[in-house]
């Protein structure tokens, strides 16, 4: 089924994508952002905070935004 | 009903700005070809000449065209990326109406209420209060200025305007470890908030930037938290950051720049209350590194001692031995004088 996915993570990545149904968000997460602690992400279905055990329907979309991301001086 | 008209109205100028904001990137793409296309020219000018260079032996004038045709390479391939990032940007589709609506609906559920200023044409959010180890920063305003969107590619559109100042003690244009005169440094965060911007998804925006305030990265502020209350010289009381303090080590305090000194003998770094100085050559010397005269007690550095007499008081040992040297050579040369008168025959001219 197709998503809106949308990560703010680096470079920032929004597109359409294919996922397995029944996906649950917490096993969106551990797919896309493998390695990642969900608690340094604010995670959005729809624009609505979900639990981890909302399953993705066709047509949501989910954003994917760190709210841990590092300042630098301008050099 | 009102709030969402409100809503609608500045999603309407959201889209306005996105639109300026599409046609700038084509405006952009051909200025950077325009650039590029310049140096090309240069750069057969310079090919030119290289070639009637070498027509003529001039070989000497040959370097000097390979040194211009080397800065030109560079400079054309600075501008061909530039080319080539804005030609293969994708073209971005302008989100409907409804779609920012939605957008700042969520922005007001996430951060409570939005302020736009219809003249001014910004859209401000307030951040909670912000403390990054343990140093209190106080509340931020992010302000976005839709006006200025257009020029995204050249200039950073947003401010993050401290609502409760409390800059760094060395420079109050920092209130943030990453924000210099309101202006944010967005470190890693620099290209998530660009596409983000460039989407029209303002939400996104607005939570990445309030991210970077909520984050401290030791590694590259502008002033860092350890050093931002600034340390006061022990002497005068100018704050200054720790990188630019002066320890002495025999009072055990710190110092400004101006009010600290170093031993010229052993470089020790001192304040000008503990540096004494050498008699002699008056540099500063610390007390270890100060001799007395065996003779006029006077303290000196070691430089100007010799067998711990210091330089004044050989130069006066010199002079007085050579006084009294004068006056017994002329005593000698006078005894000497009629001695020989003495010792010399007596001789009687024939008459």
């Amino acid at each position: 089924m197709r998503i809106l996915y949308i990560n703010n993570d680096g470079c920032g990545y929004a597109d359409y994508i294919d996922v397995a149904e029944n996906t649950t968000v917490e096993q969106f997460f551990m797919i896309k952002m493998s390695g990642k602690d969900a608690g340094d992400y604010m995670i959005r279905v729809n624009r609505q905070p979900v639990t981890r055990d909302y399953v993705l329907k066709e047509g949501d979309r989910i954003t994917i935004t760190p709210t841990k991301v590092e300042g630098a001086k301008i050099l | 009903m009102d709030d969402i008209k409100n809503l609608v109205k500045i999603a309407n100028q959201v889209q306005q700005a996105l639109l300026k904001l599409r046609n700038y990137r084509y405006l952009e793409l051909l200025n950077q070809f325009g650039s590029a296309s310049d140096k090309l020219h240069e750069i057969v000018a310079e090919s030119k000449k290289l070639a009637l260079s070498l027509s003529h032996n001039w070989f000497t004038a040959a370097d000097y065209c390979c040194g211009s045709i080397d800065r030109l390479t560079s400079d054309i391939t600075y501008y061909i990326s530039r080319v080539k990032q804005f030609a293969e940007k994708p073209r971005e589709e302008i989100p409907t109406l409804s779609a920012l609506v939605e957008d700042l609906k969520q922005l007001e559920q996430e951060f409570g209420k939005i302020e736009f200023d219809k003249a001014a044409t910004t859209i401000s959010l307030i951040t909670k209060p912000i403390t990054l180890d343990d140093v209190y920063l106080g509340p931020f305003k992010i302000q976005l200025e839709l006006k200025k969107l257009s020029e995204l590619y050249k200039d950073s559109p947003y401010y993050c305007i401290a609502l409760d100042p409390h800059p760094a003690a060395t420079n109050e244009e920092v209130t943030h470890p990453h924000v210099s005169n309101d202006k944010l440094c967005e470190g890693e965060g620099c290209a998530a908030i660009r596409t983000a911007l460039e989407q029209g998804r303002l939400c996104d925006f607005f939570t990445l930037v309030k991210s970077i305030l909520n984050t401290y990265s030791p590694d590259s502020p502008y002033v860092s938290l350890y050093d931002w209350d600034g340390e006061p010289c022990y002497d005068c009381g100018y704050v200054m950051d720790r990188d630019n303090s002066y320890y002495c080590s025999f009072c055990d305090r710190t110092f400004c720049e101006e009010c600290s000194t170093y031993c010229r003998n052993c470089e020790e770094t001192l304040c000008r209350g503990c540096a004494g100085k050498c008699e002699i050559c008056e540099e500063p010397l610390c007390s270890n590194c100060a001799h007395k005269c065996a003779e006029c007690g006077i303290y000196c550095c070691e430089s100007c001692l010799e067998d711990g007499i210091c330089q004044n008081c050989i130069q006066e040992s010199e002079d007085e031995n050579e006084q009294s040297g004068n006056q017994t050579t002329g005593t000698n040369e006078k005894s000497n004088t009629n001695q020989s008168a003495a010792n010399t025959p007596e001789i009687k001219l024939a008459s």
